[in-house]
Formats: C-alpha cells, sequence, structure tokens
C-alpha cells in the first residue's frame, strides 16, 4: 500500500457560471482513488460529471478546487504523461492524415523513433481491427472506426494507466468484446484503469468497483468482489430430479431453473461436475453478476 | 525532440496543410503571377511584389487560418498534448508545419519566375537567392502573427481578426491622407512598426544601398509573437466540449 494509487481526486471541485448569473458545480469536492491492476467505472446519468472528472484528473481542465495527482506526481509532469493512455469520448483526429500516420505521430511522440513508431502502428492498428483502413484518410471512417483509432491512440504507449471515457460508444458487438479482453489483459499486467460507460453489463463483467455519480457527486462506491455471482442453471429434468436428491434444490428451484450463489467462476466446473453426477440434465449455465441495473436505479433514481 | 519545436507535429501539420485543396489553389495562382511577370532584371522579387505579393498574403492567410483552432477544437490537440510534450513545443511545430508549406509554394513559385526570366534570357542573378530568403523570413512572420493570435480566437477567426486590423488601417491611412495630408507622414512611420514589414528592398535590382532593415525587423515578428502566443497557450483550459 505504499506505492501511491495510479489516479487519485482529492476534494476536486469544478464550477461553471451559469447565465443568469448563478454557478453550478460539475463536480463538486469529489474524491477518487483508481490502484494499480484494478478497473474502476464511473456510472451516473447524462451529465453527472464523469468526463468532467476524467478531465480534470488529466490535467486537461483547471479544478476549482482539491487536487489531482496521477501516481502521486502533478498530472502536467511530462514523466508522468509518459505512463498514461485516454481515450476521449468522441475523438475526432485530423481528417486529411491516414489513421497510421496519426498513430506514428504519436509514437513519435511517445519518443520511439520513426522507424520503430511506425511498426508500432501498424502492429496496434491492426490489433484494433483497422489494418486496412488505417491506410485511408480519417475523413473516410465511421464512427466506430474512429472509436478503434481511438483506442489504439490511448494504448500505445502501454500505458500503466488508462482513463476510458465510453469507449464502447459506435463498437460492434466484436469490438465491445475485443474491448473487454483488451481491458483484462491491461489490468493482469498490472495497469489501472478508469472507465466510464452506459453498457451496465459491460462494466459488470470486467470492473473491480463501480462508483456512483450524480450532479458532481459521489453517491456509492460498490465493490463488484463483495456481491459474488449468482449461476442460474436450466435444466431438462428439473422435476424428476427434485423428487429424487431434494437435497441439492435447498436454495431453491424456479420452475426448471436452478440458482445458486457461488464465490466465482472457479466454482462453476465442479458445481457442474456435481450435478451431471446426480443425473442433472444441464440444457444452460448463466452467469450472473451484482444487478447493476437494479442497483443503478436504486442509487442513482432512488427507486426501490 | 526540440524544446521549441516538435518536428513530428510538424510534419503533421504540414502533411494537413498540403493535403487541402485552398492552399494549392492559391499557390497555382501565386505562381502563374510570378512566371507572368518574371523578367530578367527582376532578380526574383517579382515573385513577391506586385500582384505576386497579393497571393502570397493569402496564401499565408490560406496556410495560417485555424492553424491552432484545427487542433484544439477537434480535440485531437489535447491528445497530443497529453503526451511527454510541452505545450511550447506544440505550439513550435504547428508553426514550423506551416512555415514549411509556406516555403514549398513559395520555392515553386518562385522556381517558375526563375525559369520564366532564363526563358526571356536572363543570366542568373545571386540576389534571386535572397528574394527567396526574405519572402520567407517575411511570410514567416505573418504566420507567427497568424498562429499568435490562434492561441486564443476560435476557428478561422484569427485570420479574419487580422484581416480586418489590415483592412481597417488602410482605411485609416485613407482617410488621414486626403483629410490631414500634413499628418501622413506621421502614420507612415507609424505603419513602418505595425507588423512585419516588406523586405524585398533588400534584393531591389534598381535601387542603390541594399537595406536590411525590415529583413531584421521582420525576424522580432517572428518571435515575439511565437513567445507570447506560447504564454497564452499556457494559460488555456483545453478540454473540448462535445461539437
Ligand atoms: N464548459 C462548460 N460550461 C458549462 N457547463 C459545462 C461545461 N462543461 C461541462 N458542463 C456541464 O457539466 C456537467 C457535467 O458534464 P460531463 O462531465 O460532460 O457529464 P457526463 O457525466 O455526461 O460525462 C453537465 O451538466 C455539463 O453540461
Ligand atoms: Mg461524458
Amino acid at each position: 500500500m505504499d506505492d501511491p494509487p495510479a489516479l487519485e481526486l482529492r476534494s476536486v471541485s469544478k464550477r461553471y457560471r451559469l447565465r443568469d448569473g448563478g454557478e453550478f458545480a460539475a463536480v463538486d469536492s469529489l474524491s477518487l482513488e483508481v490502484r494499480r491492476g484494478e478497473i474502476v467505472a464511473l456510472l451516473g446519468p447524462n451529465g453527472a460529471g464523469k468526463t468532467t472528472a476524467m478531465q480534470l484528473a488529466l490535467g486537461l481542465l483547471h479544478a476549482d478546487a482539491g487536487e489531482a495527482r496521477l501516481f502521486g506526481g502533478d498530472p502536467e509532469l511530462l514523466a508522468i504523461r509518459r505512463r498514461i493512455g485516454y481515450g476521449p469520448d468522441a475523438p475526432l483526429f485530423p481528417k486529411e492524415l491516414t489513421g497510421l500516420e496519426v498513430l506514428t505521430l504519436h509514437g513519435e511522440l511517445l519518443g520511439f523513433h520513426h522507424g520503430d513508431a511506425k511498426d508500432r502502428a501498424i502492429r496496434f492498428a491492426t490489433e484494433v481491427g483497422l489494418a486496412e483502413p488505417s491506410r485511408r484518410r480519417i475523413a473516410t471512417y465511421s464512427r466506430g472506426q474512429q472509436q478503434r483509432l481511438g483506442v489504439a491512440l490511448a494504448l500505445l504507449g502501454d500505458p500503466d494507466l488508462l482513463l476510458l471515457d465510453e469507449p464502447t460508444a459506435g463498437l460492434d458487438p466484436a469490438g465491445v468484446a475485443a474491448m473487454r479482453e483488451m481491458l483484462v489483459n491491461l489490468r493482469a499486467r498490472g495497469a489501472a484503469v478508469l472507465l466510464n460507460s452506459h453498457l451496465l453489463s459491460e462494466v459488470e463483467r470486467v470492473c473491480d468497483r463501480v462508483l456512483f455519480l450524480k450532479g458532481g457527486r459521489l453517491l456509492r462506491t460498490h465493490e463488484m468482489r463483495a456481491t459474488g455471482l449468482r449461476a442460474e442453471i436450466r435444466l431438462a429434468n428439473a422435476s424428476e430430479l427434485l423428487a429424487r436428491v431434494p437435497q441439492m434444490f435447498a436454495s431453491g428451484l424456479d420452475g426448471n431453473r436452478l440458482r445458486l450463489e457461488i464465490p466465482g467462476e472457479d466454482a462453476v466446473p465442479p458445481l457442474v461436475r456435481k450435478l451431471v453426477e446426480a443425473g442433472a440434465e444441464i440444457v444452460e449455465v448463466r452467469l450472473i453478476g451484482a444487478d447493476l441495473e437494479q442497483l443503478y436505479l436504486e442509487i442513482v433514481e432512488g427507486r426501490t | 525532440m526540440s524544446a521549441l519545436i516538435c518536428w513530428p507535429v510538424a510534419r503533421a501539420t504540414f502533411r494537413t496543410r498540403l493535403r487541402s485543396p485552398g492552399p494549392w489553389l492559391v499557390g497555382f495562382l501565386f505562381t502563374v503571377a510570378g512566371a507572368v511577370r518574371g523578367s530578367r532584371h527582376g532578380a526574383g522579387i517579382e515573385t513577391f511584389s506586385g500582384p505576386g505579393t497579393i497571393w502570397f498574403i493569402v496564401l499565408t492567410f490560406a496556410l495560417g487560418a485555424a492553424i491552432l483552432s484545427d487542433e484544439i477544437e477537434s480535440g485531437h490537440a489535447q491528445l497530443v498534448l497529453l503526451r511527454p510534450i510541452t505545450r511550447a513545443a506544440w505550439y513550435g511545430g504547428r508553426l514550423a508545419g506551416g512555415c514549411l508549406a509556406m516555403g514549398l509554394f513559395c520555392v515553386i513559385a518562385w522556381l517558375a519566375t526563375f525559369s520564366a526570366a532564363v526563358a526571356r534570357g536572363d543570366g542568373f542573378d545571386p540576389m534571386r537567392f535572397a528574394s527567396l530568403v526574405l519572402a520567407l523570413v517575411w511570410g514567416c512572420a505573418w504566420l507567427s502573427v497568424l498562429t499568435c493570435l490562434g492561441a486564443f480566437l476560435p476557428r478561422w477567426t484569427n485570420a479574419g481578426a487580422l484581416g480586418l486590423i489590415i483592412l481597417a488601417w488602410i482605411l485609416l491611412f485613407g482617410i488621414v491622407a486626403t483629410l490631414r495630408p500634413a499628418w501622413a507622414g506621421v502614420v507612415e512611420t507609424v505603419t513602418r512598426f505595425l507588423g512585419p514589414q516588406d523586405p524585398m528592398i533588400f534584393a531591389e535590382p534598381t535601387k542603390p544601398g541594399r537595406d536590411l532593415g525590415p529583413a531584421l525587423y521582420d525576424l522580432v515578428w517572428i518571435f515575439v509573437p511565437w513567445v507570447v502566443g506560447v504564454a497564452i497557450l499556457n494559460r488555456r483550459e483545453l478540454a473540448r466540449r462535445r461539437a
């Protein structure tokens, strides 16, 4: 716990003046931190201050109060910037350039020599599925292709801290899946990720922690691990099985579905084995995380 | 990578400028204007004087319009500036890229003038090179002023504002010259300090006593707006709002 968090906001506020002379806080004394090896998501309605919070952390906006720290240092320090990657919500690139040219430029800015930067550009373009389009001018890109280019740029420097603002907006399902895999890989090598997404199902599957934001304030922090998983198993011979081995259904059977709390994904294969040995005919196994949608409506919208 | 100019940024700027049709159109007219006037007595300054001046200025404005805001307003500048590079180096890169593009058009136009002069029997005058260098200093100074204005003016309004200032000054000059002829001299003297000055006098073949003053003065107009522009940019908040 000695090394400082990858990202830290300490009671940061950002206020904007309104036309009628009043003021409103887009971010209101917000404190949060993201540690290495952690994926954290910001959730909240449009206008909650998620984008503003990210831009404050990066030093793109100047806070009216509080401070932002990256790896314990000032976000403006060049040595710290070398370690971060940022994917903004709606990236736009110089449309006269090709994707490869933009990637190469950023590689050079990261300190690679032209040749290395170019090789790297090709590698990352291929990785995000832009092998062919990257040779064309960006003017010809679709929304999703621009988004992919943005992701490639964010990843280009092998960042230790990655900030992604709605990275899945405009991505096709394959793109979303690739994005999820990439996030998990990053975490595995010890990077910190701050994510801002409305795709609750995606957030549910990869995040360690979810911060609920509204009106620029932090409403609640939710640890995903604390909730564990639920397995929902659909059986072809549920009633027969219930009659034969009732002790297996202590936690309840709903029609032909068996629902069980499990500690993690590792618990699934032994569970399935046990059921099969007991004579169960399994049609489907579904894993359900903490019900984020429910939680969201409860915390953010105040519904129960 | 240099602290004053980020060369990868300069290269990218050069490319984007050369891939839009506007500068090529103006550059073509600029070249034609030089070629038409190219004579064996002009020592190259005919590229950058008379009608050439107009196209040269228009070209400079075409290359300098939105030179910073293009990138800031699209949000790409923010991504670039999150890399380990200073705002000063980025600013220098944008300016240098614009100057390189201008240099390319100047060389093309200058070569066209030169070829025309040779066709008309010019035996090469070394002053021809001087006229090219002088033009570059002059043009870069104007670009530097445009870039400085671009550090705080949105979209292409840096070019618009500078154009308006120049027009207003010419108008004022005209009014003063007709209404108060006695003051015209004063206004003219002031004009010689406002903005980059035409340095072609140094290469002027018919005038004895070559004057390097305006060219040296233009160097000041490259560096002072540069420093001021960087200072302004450094104070700005750069987060982009969605369009
Ligand atoms: N430059 C600005 N001027 C005025 N209001 C702003 C400005 N930037 C953001 N806001 C407001 O701040 C609030 C938070 O915005 P944002 O962080 O973009 O929300 P989101 O959570 O959707 O990303 C919104 O109400 C937005 O309209
Ligand atoms: Mg947002």
